[in-house]
């Protein structure tokens, strides 16, 4: 079966030529919606970040029509309200019950569609499922128990809390979806089941099917717990000890060893340096993941004039200022996953990733 | 004038320096860093630094370079450098990025520093005054 994306693996499509070759596309469909340029860079950038952000998660024949339905999303939840929507996306993942009774109707609606989306999976997925989420219990009892193996009882908990993504997000939308191929590409994506994807055509059917490309993006992963999510406006030399701090410190949070807060640490330190170099500002934003598994996701984004060669500037031993040349290969080499989209005289974007070990 | 006392201090022992970092520096503060201590080393005619970089959160590319070029700058005037106090996760780090010291030589802490730096004043290569 295969796995959601490993960690230690470094997905294809980094340095991201296969990114900045959708700039333009992007563009022209956002300029074709959006009137004020600026308004215009700035919903190309964050569909840039977050096409950056699920590259590890989609085959790469999907990456274009995926770009594609991004944009129009990300276009759309401007005119929408965007904060019911992201109010809705952090429960997708999220079992246990609500910590405060009077969340108000939203938090009601959430757990309607999440009972809803737990009735449709069959009884042996959902027992084993609020075993481990609820009642806490380990892979490895729940194997013993059901006579399996813990990587299979884990493997086909992935598939599960993949497909329970899919049924909360129908249920709480109340929609059927309109084709028989809607649940199986929906699945793949919510599993980030690159090879499933491929198999089920996904890329073709999410630039014609309206509801799985609005859903598309939720099951990505992005929207989550605003709690999750720390934000650093960078300026100067001292913004870039504050990233890095944050990052350690949200790290540091979610069990992160020694080590790896440091890795951690340094690579945001060079990533964010290169906007107090070469753009004026920029900012920050880490994330605490927790699909497929828990891990940090820093996300890097300046409206500088951008690096004119990527691959270049990724490979060792480069240098602009007088500096190692380390910075950006560096960070790469110290982080799980890395992609950069850079656009000249518009900006540079630089997502990277770091998961927990399994266990 | 020493600038930002809380960020670090030189304090002087015998013919040594011993510059200790006390807390996260950003790039202007070891820059101003890098200012004191080579002008500290001038005036006091210094012919060993120490530099403790134990509470260093992270020896990144510009750190590890200014360092470097520290001990570069100590050598041309006459002075050796030891760097103390890398904790392990932060060479273990700076191992994986494939950085490194240099030619600069390095101990595990403030004493064994001063040890390293006593060995070579006092050895051959270093003719009296
Ligand atoms: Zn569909």
């Amino acid at each position: 079966m295969p796995a959601p994306e490993p960690a230690g693996g470094v997905p294809d499509g980094l340095g991201s030529p296969d990114v900045a070759a959708l700039i333009p596309i992007v563009r022209r469909i956002v300029a074709a919606r959006v009137p004020d340029p600026a308004t215009a860079d700035d919903l190309v950038q964050e569909t840039l970040a977050r096409v950056l952000g699920a590259v590890g998660r989609i085959e790469p024949g999907m990456l274009e029509p995926y770009a594609i339905v991004t944009a129009r999303n990300v276009v759309a939840s401007m005119w929408r309200d965007q904060d019911r929507q992201r109010r809705h996306q952090h429960r997708v993942v999220d079992l246990r019950p609500s910590q405060s009774p009077d969340e108000g109707i939203l938090a009601r609606e959430d757990r309607v569609a999440m009972t809803e989306a737990l009735t449709r999976l069959s009884e042996r997925e959902r027992r084993t499922l609020l075993a481990h989420e609820v009642s806490g219990q380990d892979t490895r009892s729940l194997a013993a128990e059901l006579g399996s193996t813990a990587g299979a009882v884990a493997a086909q908990l992935n598939r599960t809390r993949a497909r329970l993504r899919v049924e909360y997000l129908l249920a709480l939308e109340r929609v059927e979806p309109p084709t028989g191929r809607c649940r199986p590409v929906l699945i793949a994506i919510s599993g980030g089941d690159r090879r499933r994807q491929r198999e089920v055509d996904a890329a073709h059917h999410l630039l014609e099917c309206e509801l799985c490309a609005r859903l598309s993006e939720p099951l990505m992963g992005r929207g989550r717990d605003r709690d999750d999510e720390i934000r650093v406006a960078v300026r100067t030399d001292s913004d870039v000890v504050a990233a890095r701090q944050a990052a350690r410190e949200a790290a540091a949070g979610i069990g992160f060893s020694p080590t790896e807060l440091t890795e951690i640490a340094t690579a945001v330190s060079e990533v964010v340096r290169n906007i107090v170099r070469f753009a004026d500002a920029g900012e920050v934003l880490v994330e605490l993941l927790d699909h497929p598994r828990r891990g940090i996701r820093i996300t890097a984004r300046d409206s500088g004039p951008g690096i004119a060669d990527v691959d270049e500037a990724l490979r060792d031993g480069y240098s602009t200022y007088h500096g190692l040349g380390l910075g950006l290969p560096g960070a790469r080499r110290l982080m799980d996953e890395f992609a950069l989209a850079s656009e000249r005289g518009r900006g540079t974007t630089v997502i990277m990733t770091k998961w927990r070990e399994v266990g | 004038m020493t600038s930002s006392p809380r960020l670090f201090s030189i304090l002087r022992q015998g013919t040594c320096l011993i510059a200790s970092i006390h807390t996260a520096l950003d790039d202007s503060q070891l820059m101003v860093f890098q200012r004191d201590l080579v002008e500290r080393i001038g005036r006091d005619r210094a012919r060993g630094v120490v530099i403790d970089v134990a509470a260093l959160d992270v020896l990144d590319s510009f750190a590890t370079r200014t360092l470097r070029d520290i001990a570069e700058m100590a050598r041309l005037r006459g002075a050796a450098t030891v760097i103390v106090g890398i904790q392990p996760e932060v060479a273990f780090t700076m191992v994986r990025l494939g950085l490194h010291t240099g030619a600069v030589s390095t101990a595990l802490d403030l004493e064994e520093g001063l040890a390293v730096l006593g060995g070579r004043l006092a050895g051959p290569a270093v003719g009296g005054r």
